[in-house]
């Protein structure tokens, strides 16, 4: 089913949580809300389930207006960000609660139920523990009932709030993983929300990264992360460093360093920032462009395949983070104290007035 | 699980000596307290029974098959049966909407609810007397009608929900605060209706809390002197309750019949109390299922 999000706003008091928020959700697509706390990313996804009510905009599912349905009739399914699994419940109830709950004409009988909960349960790997009570199960085997739970109502939208937010780094991951093939697998209509720019780059579509209420870009993984359109999305996908300098003849001057910047006649002698991500600043042991600056390695740590390299610039008193492949850095032979050559490989320059951060 | 709960209990048990007190104080502090205890609530529990038991066993079948005395017992168990369904009705209800809702006047009704604790049981009886006595607010419109409240069962019935309706929505109130609405809200997303997730989702959370708050009010609607006495009447065998036939008795110099009503209701207290004891455990363990994450 498809959703469009249109202009939706939602404020608490003087509150803005959200503001002019509009989105379309094709059929089938799994889609990241990203941004950082406070962003209204949670609060939207509650208006898109009902469980919250816009102060202006609609939702529609199929083209068909959703606004002013209740939770109960809009057959979403909903994985909460701690579960909110019955306590006093089986994994099997909790479960079977959506089926059970149904109006008896559309009930399935007692024999079905359990039949497509068993399957549902072996989705999820379960099987075994249909018996216990959630509290006798761990982070990872809670967020499955609740992901089955969900399903079990067959939804024809998925909405999960950061579904794997309380669980440790290695679960996560093949929890995300595993997401990611049931959404292949049964083609819902998902939307998530996260904080966690690995996760949403991991794993959706397609990314909607929120600040303040307000959208700031919508792409997918690729696009958002390699062409940020704003120094606040360039800075939440990830590390950067940051080339302060002025705007000269369609170069960012900044210390000894010239810097290619392709921007407009029009921002000539303004004051910009170049952003660069460390894996694509270029280390070399000679000056071989205007582009390159001297500087000092500072700290090397090798973390798996790659090494983080850190330097201070010696024409500016600046810090700069750079990464890159083992086999590379062991070709330049790399050393702590040695004096070595900059220069950003990839980098994009934005005009501080035009963003206010 | 089985095997954890123990272990919490253990963990429970082993207090770091930081925080405990030295052996002569403990030993102080508890005899105090134990002294106490026998003083001012074994004792005289002993004798209501020795004085209930004085004149024999015969006097004291005598006294509470008196028919003064049974009609005193239908009316008490009448009063019961009234009042604690609807102040549980009552109290559930109100918990419900001032946990899962936010509206105007949310805090007046919070106050609202704590008043018939704040005031006199005397001044409770006594708006109803203001109200629905011969002279009072509805004093016409009432005898026209040739309905009456005051100096009947209907005023006690009226009187006794008023002081005992805090009791469940008072226990309520915090439980609910604590759970939140995350299991209700998962309820809506499942197709459930608010019904449907009262029923099967809230309620089965709260049981423990309101059979609690249910005995509590059971207590006090049983025991409940002061506003009655000033509804009531008196009149025997038809709007006297346990308590106000006690008084009567005792009055009357009738010490034995009074101390074998007294006796038949502090065998439902001590009922009420181990009942409430043990809904407090079933709860306690209910809890600790749930602290082992």
């Amino acid at each position: 089913m498809s959703i469009q999000i249109n202009d939706v706003s939602k404020s608490f008091g003087s509150f803005k949580v959200l503001e002019d928020i509009s989105i379309d959700i094709p059929t089938g697509e799994l889609v990241a809300l990203l941004g950082p706390s406070g962003s209204g990313k949670t609060s939207l996804l509650r208006i898109i389930s009902g469980l919250e009510e816009a102060d202006q905009g609609a939702i529609l599912f199929n083209g068909e207006d959703m606004t002013h349905i209740q939770t109960t009739e809009r057959k979403v399914g909903f994985v909460f960000q701690h579960y909110a699994l019955f306590k006093h419940m089986t994994v099997f109830e909790n479960v079977a609660y959506g089926l059970r709950v149904r109006p008896r004409k559309e009930r399935l009988s007692k024999v079905k139920i359990k039949e497509k909960v068993e399957e549902l349960l072996g989705l999820v790997k379960l099987e075994s523990l249909a018996g216990r009570y959630p509290s006798q199960l761990s982070g990872g085997q809670r967020q499955r009932v609740a992901l089955a739970r969900a399903l079990a109502v067959e939804p024809k939208v998925l909405l999960l709030d950061e579904p794997f937010g309380a669980l440790d780094a290695k679960v996560r991951k093949d929890l995300r993983r595993w997401l990611r093939r049931l959404h292949d697998e049964f083609h819902i209509t998902s939307i998530f929300v996260t904080h966690d720019q690995e996760e949403a780059l991991d794993v959706a579509d397609r990314i909607v990264v929120m600040n303040d209420g307000k959208i700031q870009q919508i792409g997918t993984p690729e696009e958002v992360y390699d062409h940020p359109n704003s120094p606040f999305v360039y800075d939440f996908l990830g590390n950067v460093n940051l080339f302060h300098g002025r705007l000269e003849n369609g170069k960012l001057v900044n210390g000894h360093a010239e810097i290619e910047a392709s921007t407009a006649k029009e921002s000539e002698g303004r004051e910009a920032i170049a952003y660069v991500r460390p894996h694509d600043v270029v280390i070399e042991r000679e000056r071989v462009s205007k582009e390159a600056v001297p500087a000092e390695i500072v700290h090397i740590h090798v973390v798996g395949r790659t090494v983080h390299v850190e330097l201070k610039r010696k024409d500016v008193d600046e810090f700069l983070e750079a990464e890159l492949p083992k086999e590379q850095y062991r070709k330049l032979a790399l050393e702590h104290g040695q004096s070595v050559f900059i220069r950003p490989g990839q980098l994009k320059v934005f005009i501080p007035e035009d963003f206010s951060i | 699980m089985a095997g954890q709960i123990p272990l919490q209990l253990g963990a429970k048990k082993t207090k770091s000596q930081s925080v405990t007190e030295p052996p002569w104080v403990r030993r102080v502090l508890i005899s105090a307290a134990l002294l106490f205890l026998a003083l001012f609530l074994v004792l005289p529990l002993t004798a209501i029974f020795i004085k209930a038991f004085e004149q024999g066993i015969d006097v004291y079948t005598a006294s509470i098959t008196h028919p003064d005395a049974l009609s005193a017992i239908k009316l008490t168990l009448l009063v019961v049966v009234l009042t604690v369904p609807l102040n549980a009705l009552f109290g559930v209800a109100a918990a419900w909407a001032i946990t899962k809702f936010d509206f105007r006047g949310k805090s007046i009704l919070v106050t609202l609810i704590d008043l018939p604790f704040a005031i006199s049981p005397i001044i409770a009886g006594l708006v109803f007397v203001l109200l629905f006595g011969s002279t009072g607010l509805f004093g016409d419109f009432l005898f026209e009608h040739n309905i009456q409240i005051i100096f009947a069962v209907p005023g006690i019935v009226l009187a006794t929900l008023f002081v005992t309706f805090p009791f469940v929505a008072r226990e309520l109130i915090p439980l609910m605060q604590a759970q939140g609405s995350a299991e209700e809200e998962a309820s809506l997303t499942l197709g459930a209706n608010g019904w449907k997730t009262f029923m099967r989702v809230t309620l089965p959370n709260i049981k423990w809390g309101l059979l609690y708050g249910i005995i509590l009010c059971n207590a006090r609607a049983i025991g409940e002197f002061g506003a009655v006495s000033v509804v009531s009447g008196h009149i025997r065998g038809l709007t006297n309750t346990m308590p106000l036939h006690i008084e009567i008795l005792y009055n009357e110099y009738q010490f034995s019949a009074a101390f074998a009503v007294a006796s038949l209701m502090s065998i439902l207290a001590i009922v009420t109390l181990i009942l409430k004891n043990i809904i407090e455990w079933k709860a306690a363990q209910r809890e600790q299922q749930e602290d082992v994450v």
